[in-house]
């Protein structure tokens, strides 16, 4: 049997930042607005765009490109490092503005946030979802800044909601429900679903569905059984029709630190203090979260665009620097370095809680990992980062630096 | 273009009762006198313990931006970058 299209109240907004790490620069620096501005991981010539003003996308300045090719489309383009602790304190502001409507705000990562108004004091006060999004708006400004703009989408659930936003940029406000929602899907291709990259677009092609009514319209079976297999074309088929499976949120499953090497090299030595600095990163990150993880996944990136993953469970639960140190090269010298690396990634999966520390009777060397890894991470909250740090990492402040990252805050 | 100073500055701060805010008023910078125009954003964070406050801000006259920074240990300010809004 068909299920119908939900006839839920749209009670679901999803607001993102326009443009946001490019308006919040433009926002900082009135000299610079209204003009195209590039955010880059490095602003060397092969540094990689990971954000653009809209004006900058207007001359087709689109991530992924280098400044060296961005520079050769437009001279004249601002080109800028990232700036996070800057974007961590707007993030911060944004969500201090939702909150003041309802506490069932969920931050999808740094410029974005899923918001449920079910029986929130504005909708009890009698409010629209539209006149609450128009308050946002002016919220956002007054918070962040009169230059910054943001994209309001309302749904019955957060896909739906999430592809609203996403219509009339920037500055727009757009509501999709069970009136509307064929009108608007017929005026759009699959890839402008959030969700559908290149990859599902040709699966969904090569069952014959080419436009998102066709996706729509397409029975349970056919997507369960061909298209996707299993859950995923159930949950494709719900989420179309505006049921709200989206909704429950995971738990965080990894922790991990990327490093794109301004200077590639073969060396070893050199990709060992590279690790030491990312497992640094990883292990500050999950000791402040109070967990321990109990595998680890590297990935290397070399020369023409190669690239090796491995992953690899721990023999026992990994916590400190040196654990997680120790365990990365273990990976990495399974590896033949032949031509030079570019990337490295660490990763550590199997989250749990570190509820209580249990020392091996025989290792008295774990006990001294865990005074090692207290004592630094004091010294280093009281001081800064590295401050203190283990010896093969002297002389690195400046390599690796703070990055933002653009996935699920969790 | 942007340019990385990370020099010591001068300024003069004031604190509007009014609004609720401290400001920074005027910066003295290789001899000349900038008066400030408009706080484009003003945010704070932690190294350690030590707090610093970041303003960026361009001069009255709308012709020259600046990130200062501000370390509350010391008080002592820092001009970190200028800008004249083009690119390099």
């Amino acid at each position: 049997m068909d299920m119908e299209i939900s006839k839920k109240e749209a009670l679901t907004m999803h607001v993102d930042l326009n443009s946001c790490f490019a308006i919040i620069e433009q926002q900082a620096n009135p000299l610079i607005r209204n003009k195209p501005v590039v955010i880059a991981a490095y602003d060397t010539p092969r540094g990689m765009i990971i954000a653009s003003s809209y004006e900058a996308k207007a001359l087709g300045l689109a991530l992924g490109l280098s400044v060296a090719d961005a520079r050769k489309i437009y001279p004249g383009v601002i080109v800028m490092m990232p700036d996070p602790e800057k974007y961590f304190d707007a993030n911060r502001r944004f969500s201090k503005v939702l909150n003041k409507y309802t506490n069932n705000v969920v931050a999808k990562s740094v410029d974005e946030f899923a918001i449920d108004f079910e029986g929130s004091p504005a909708i009890r006060a009698g409010m629209t979802m539209e006149e609450i999004g128009m308050k946002i708006k002016e919220d956002v400004k007054k918070e962040l800044g009169s230059y910054v703009t943001i994209n309001v989408g309302i749904a019955p659930n957060r896909f739906l909601a999430k592809l609203a936003a996403g219509l009339n940029k920037p500055d727009g406000m757009d509501r999709i429900d069970h009136a509307n929602l064929r009108e608007i899907l017929s005026g759009l291709s699959l890839i402008d679903l959030p969700g559908i990259n290149y990859r599902y677009q040709a699966r969904l092609n090569l069952n014959g569905i080419y436009t998102p009514l066709q996706f729509l319209d397409s029975d349970l079976d056919k997507l369960k059984k061909q298209v996707f297999g299993g859950i995923v074309g159930y949950y494709w088929y719900l989420r179309l029709r505006g049921y709200p499976i989206d909704q429950i949120d995971f738990g965080r499953k990894t922790i991990g630190q990327q490093y794109a090497l301004g200077q590639r090299t073969m060396d070893i030595n050199e990709i060992s203090k590279l690790v030491m600095k990312l497992s640094e990163k990883v292990g500050r990150r999950l000791r402040s979260a109070n967990l321990t993880a109990g595998g680890i996944y590297i990935t290397l990136g070399f020369e023409g665009y190669k690239f090796f993953g491995h992953r690899q469970k721990t023999k026992e639960r990994i916590f400190a620097t040196q654990q997680i140190h120790f365990s990365a090269m273990k990976v990495i010298r399974l590896i033949d370095i032949s031509s030079k690396v570019t990337n490295i990634s660490v990763t550590v999966y199997d989250l749990k809680d570190l509820k209580y520390r249990q020392i091996s009777l025989f290792n008295s060397f774990e006990a001294d990992l865990y005074s090692i890894a207290d004592a630094s991470d004091e010294v280093n909250n009281r001081y800064g980062e590295f401050t203190l740090t283990p010896a093969l990492m002297a002389n690195m402040q400046d390599v690796i630096i703070k990055r933002v990252a653009f996935g699920k805050i969790e | 273009m942007r340019q990385k100073i990370d020099q010591e500055v001068s300024v003069v701060m004031y604190y509007s009762a009014r609004k609720k805010m401290a400001l920074p008023h005027l910066i003295s910078w290789q001899n000349k006198e900038y008066r400030v125009g408009e706080i484009g954003y003003h945010h704070k964070f932690r190294e350690g313990r030590t707090l610093f406050h970041i303003y960026e801000l361009t001069d009255s006259e709308h012709s020259l931006w600046f990130r200062m920074k501000l370390n509350t240990d010391n008080l002592h300010w820092i001009v970190e970058a200028i800008s004249d809004g083009y690119g390099d």
